[in-house]
């Protein structure tokens, strides 16, 4: 009995059925965009938010020396990791106490680790000792959701430090970490000094990454695909190094006395034998983490100990530079062997007068670098021009850095006729100015990496080399070992000229009251010179320079002593020993059998000079 | 036999909804799957079941007894729900739920009254609408029928609960429009709630809102007078919920002011949407497979065994098992409104209306939300969603089409 002409209509049922269509086609196309038109993006997003890579750090390369020892190691280093859900506040004094860190930097470490993932466990404290694990283990009851993991660090199995050579690595710095490729992570460890830093990227291997499924609270629930896509860790590649671990042992421990540096190299090819920058560090205090007071110490120490002197110094090199001059000189043509100069103990240029330690009377080019006669070379220098001087000071490599691989390395400074113009003013500085740098004092300022390519050079007849300490790369990945390309340039100078400036240099070591008679080895002939560098504020620094055996030299060294006086004195028994130590293996000097070698000084040795 | 099956049992509205359910059941215990499936699954077969003979008794109780009782039954859930009010539990800030044991969520067992006031307001509004006497377009009658629907949904909005609440909005609407009611009833209904939702949206669009309503009142041509008491009583809402709404406590606030802005806060109120949307767009056209969907897996939609249900067919079952749902909600509407239409019993044919518009306005919040369409107001997917009372509630109505259904020719 329906008695409204409107109740339920036709018409009025038509519009529900249209409004429960428009309703259908509404849903359905919206199913339809999120489904299939949206489907590739939101198959991403749902893939992102389950899916999480668990990063599988890679083990570093070691580092082997030239006979194949092992050098630098990796071992665990243990890490404190905490859960920060399942951690209990109540616990921060006691593990702070554990950990010996601040209870509000332990605090804010848990906050952070929180602000991540509650639920994935991070990493508190890094590289801790035996007896910190002992007491987590101790107290495990009480520390829910502390735990720790097994990492790698390194290890440093011989006596040497070689601690500026091979530096270190700290956590990446922030500013670091924006301006890398998206390799690096907050908290990863990177070589930021010496080999560790130059061969960070073939050291480091390449990361591998575990992808796990996660919940919405970020919990692990299992594998991602049965462990399909997991990406497993590339070892870093080793490093196989020119360096002799032994003569490096050594060198330091001639040096624990001393502040300065030594350096030795091949001079067939300019491997590096030993680097010593002291005072020095030992390395494994940086291995894992280095606590902030130690690392405050190291920089505030005013000893300097994380200065390389080996390469970065730039001091006066005294008259181990006179080969430099006779060089040109010689090879210029503007002398010969024959031309002589009276030494009268001084030198008087305008009004002012250059002393000579002695009155050397008549001497030529030879006796001139045996004797170390400045009056010679002040003489020379005027004959021979700056430009000329500072043009073969280039070609054996001063003013410029070497292109080394071992880390920071300064370009010294060879002085030059563009440098004095635009230092003083053009015509405002005179010739007198010459006179210091034909001795190697004044502004030329050179490091001992730059000594011993110079002392290389000389050695091996007039090629020098980029210095390196690395020779091969050992890539684990793919078992193939390459070789560091090594550079090289030449000097330029005649067999002629080359013999002359080896006598003189001969003569300084072997010839009775030579300079350098410090510097001798036991049945093999050693050439060198030694060097004062003068030192306007405080006592001067003492310089060798030298290469051996003479007649095919295996090993070219520099030695600098800061505030040691003469070369001769201090600097040249060091080169003595370093060579004699490289060549026969272990120093021989105090055994019974000395070899007389007089006989072979003799044979190379011209009479004319005793 | 088989022609009186035909006849005089409506095994579609049966069997869309038995597919609803076990589409339901899987549903639930693909959602709970690592946080209690066996119990929430046992718990929803046990409701299930209930909900069957619920079906059953509907279907075959007499027409005319429904409808004498439908006034009684009214009142006692009116009862009910002022019980609730004073002794219910509080389950997620709101007083809706009587509980049997337990304290809400899925390890207890419990009514909620509100699901069972639906099903007897429908009831004793159409049984109001088809007395004789009453006509619509006396404005006593309307004012009446309308505080049949209001004085629950005021009790309802007390718990509060805003999401069943509108819900007997959305159900008033068309059985008036079926029963009858001119364009400007319609619009006078219509132009507070336009009012009221603007309101909601800052000064400027409640100040649109006013506007579209006045013109929507206006458009009707009914005379000045009425339109202006029309538009007075739309304003009186509309500056009411404004001031409820600063009132409303924060979680409900968020809600809506998610919808003003989805996008915003991901991890916020906004991640729900946002993480419903990224589960069913990654099931693409197939699926990832029952019980393979990460989204659902993993819990990267919280409490989605409830008013995010949809996403678990969406996710795991893809395009097909979704359009799947969709398709069959479709069918019951549409079978809804042509029982409503045979029915000679105005009675039966007014409560086929309301059942289908509480169907229709579920099935559209709650998947358009799911889908970011629409708001969340925290509704549940009918025979889908993870709960007792409702499911025994909705398969009751379905009990009851099936009843107007096979007594359509009686009047």
């Amino acid at each position: 009995m329906i008695h409204d002409e409107h109740f339920g209509s036709p018409e009025r049922r038509r519009t529900l059925i249209i409004v429960v269509f428009v309703m259908f086609a509404v849903l359905m196309l919206r199913l339809y965009q999120l489904q299939l038109l949206y489907h590739v993006e939101l198959d991403k997003k749902s893939e992102e938010n389950s899916v999480r890579a668990l990063v599988k750090d890679p083990v570093r390369g070691y580092l082997y020396d030239r006979y194949g020892k092992l050098f630098v190691d990796v071992g665990p280093s243990y890490s404190v990791t905490l859960v920060p859900a399942e951690f209990e506040k109540r616990n921060i004094a006691l593990l702070s106490s554990i950990l010996q860190m601040e209870p509000q930097m332990l605090e804010e470490r848990v906050a952070r680790a929180r602000a991540y993932s509650p639920f994935l466990p991070a990493r508190i404290k890094r590289d801790v000792d035996m007896r910190t694990l002992a007491a987590i283990e101790e107290n495990f009851t009480t520390f829910r959701g502390v735990s720790f993991q097994v990492e790698s660090k390194r290890v440093y199995p011989t006596k040497a430090h070689a601690s500026h050579l091979l530096g270190y690595r700290r956590e990446i710095a922030d500013a670091q970490l924006s301006e890398t490729d998206e390799y690096y992570r907050p908290g990863d460890l990177v070589g930021v000094a010496g080999l560790e830093a130059r061969y960070e990227p073939l050291l480091r291997g390449t990361k591998g990454f575990e992808y796990v499924s996660v919940n919405s609270k970020g919990q692990i629930i299992g594998s991602f695909e049965d462990g399909k896509r997991n990406v497993s860790a590339k070892e870093g590649s080793d490093l196989l190094l020119s360096i002799d671990v032994g003569l490096q042992a050594l060198a330091e421990s001639l040096m624990t006395t001393y502040s300065g540096a030594i350096v030795a190299m091949d001079p067939n090819g300019g491997g590096l034998l030993a680097l010593v920058s002291k005072p020095d560090y030992d390395p494994s205090i940086m291995s894992g983490v280095t606590p902030a007071d130690l690392w405050s110490e190291l920089q505030s120490n005013p000893a300097k100990p994380l200065y390389n002197r080996a390469t970065l110094t730039r001091y006066p090199p005294g008259s181990t530079f006179k080969m430099v001059l006779a060089a040109a000189a010689l090879q210029e043509g503007i002398i010969d062997e024959n031309y002589r100069i009276n030494c009268t103990g001084g030198f008087r240029f305008g009004n002012r007068v250059f002393k000579d330690l002695h009155v050397h009377g008549s001497v030529n080019v030879v006796e001139a670098i045996q004797k170390s006669c400045n009056v010679f070379f002040y003489q020379l220098m005027l004959k021979v021009g700056f430009d000329t001087w500072t043009e073969y000071g280039r070609r054996f490599g001063f003013g410029q850095t070497s292109n080394t691989d071992t880390g920071e390395e300064t370009t010294g400074l060879l002085p030059s006729t563009e440098y004095y113009d635009s230092r003083y003013g053009k015509g405002k500085w005179t010739q007198g100015f010459l006179i210091s740098l034909a001795i190697g004092q004044g502004e030329v300022g050179v490091s001992p990496l730059q000594m011993v390519r110079y002392a290389a050079a000389l050695a091996n007849g007039g090629t020098v080399y980029r210095p390196h300490a690395v020779e091969l790369v050992r890539n684990k990945e793919t078992k193939k070992i390459e070789p560091i390309p090594r550079d090289s340039s030449l000097v330029g100078l005649s067999p002629h000229v080359m013999e002359l400036i080896r006598e003189g240099m001969l003569r300084v070591v072997q010839s009775p009251g030579g300079t350098g008679a410090l510097a001798r080895i036991p049945g093999i002939l050693s050439a060198g010179k030694t060097g004062t560098a003068e030192n306007p504020h405080g006592k001067d620094h003492a310089w060798y320079v030298g290469f051996a055996p003479f007649d095919n030299p295996k090993i070219a060294v520099a030695v600098m002593l800061e505030n040691s006086g003469f070369g001769g004195a201090k600097a040249a028994p060091l080169a003595g020993m370093i060579m004699e130590k490289y060549l026969y293996g272990e120093l021989i000097r105090n055994k019974p059998k000395p070899a007389p070698a007089q006989k072979t000084v003799a044979r190379t040795m011209t009479p004319a000079t005793h | 036999m088989f022609d009186y099956l035909k006849e005089y049992f409506d095994a579609k509205a049966l069997l869309i909804c038995l597919g609803l359910v076990i589409l339901g059941l899987f549903s639930v215990y693909s959602a709970t799957f690592d946080v209690g499936a066996a119990a929430a699954f046992k718990k929803q077969v046990v409701w299930a079941a209930i909900g069957l003979v619920a079906l059953f008794i509907m279907a075959f109780f007499p027409l005319k007894t429904l409808q004498r009782i439908s006034f009684p039954l009214y009142i006692l859930n009116l009862g009910l729900l002022l019980v609730v009010l004073v002794v219910g539990e509080r389950v997620s800030g709101s007083k809706s739920w009587f509980g049997l044991g337990g304290s809400g969520g899925l390890a207890s067992f419990g009514g909620q009254p509100s699901e069972f006031a639906k099903v007897a307001t429908v009831l004793a509004l159409s049984s109001f609408l088809a007395r004789t006497s009453i006509t619509l377009s006396n404005a006593k009658h309307l004012m009446l029928a309308i505080g049949i629907v209001i004085v629950p949904m005021v009790l309802i909005l007390a718990q509060p609960d805003l999401g069943t609440a509108v819900v007997f909005f959305a159900m008033v609407l068309p059985v008036l429009y079926w029963a009858g009611a001119s364009n400007f009833v319609l619009a006078a209904i219509v132009a507070p709630i336009v009012a009221a939702a603007g309101a909601l949206f800052g000064t400027l669009v409640f100040l649109v809102s006013l506007l579209v309503s006045g013109t929507l009142l206006y458009l009707t041509r009914q005379n000045r007078f009425a339109v202006a008491v029309a538009f007075g009583l739309t304003l009186a809402v509309g500056l009411s919920v404004q001031a409820v709404y600063e009132r409303m406590p924060a979680y409900q606030q968020k809600r809506i002011s998610t919808f003003i802005n989805p996008g915003s806060e991901q991890k916020g109120a906004g991640y729900n949407v946002y993480q419903s949307k990224v589960a069913i767009g990654s099931g693409g056209f197939f699926g990832k497979g029952y019980l393979q969907g990460t989204q659902t897996q993993l819990n990267f939609i919280p409490e989605q065994w409830t008013d995010f249900i949809f996403c678990v067919p969406g996710e795991e079952f893809g395009f097909v098992g979704a359009s799947l749902v969709i398709g069959l909600f479709t069918g019951l509407l549409l079978h809804g409104v042509n029982v409503a239409g045979l029915s000679k019993n105005k009675f039966a044919s007014a409560a086929s209306i309301g059942i289908t518009g509480i169907f229709g306005f579920h099935v559209l919040v709650n998947i358009g939300m799911s889908m970011g369409l629409l708001p969340v107001i925290g509704i549940p997917l009918p025979f889908l969603s993870y709960g007792g009372s409702a499911l025994v509630a909705n398969m009751s109505m379905v009990g009851l089409l099936m009843n107007f259904y096979a007594n359509r020719k009686e009047h």
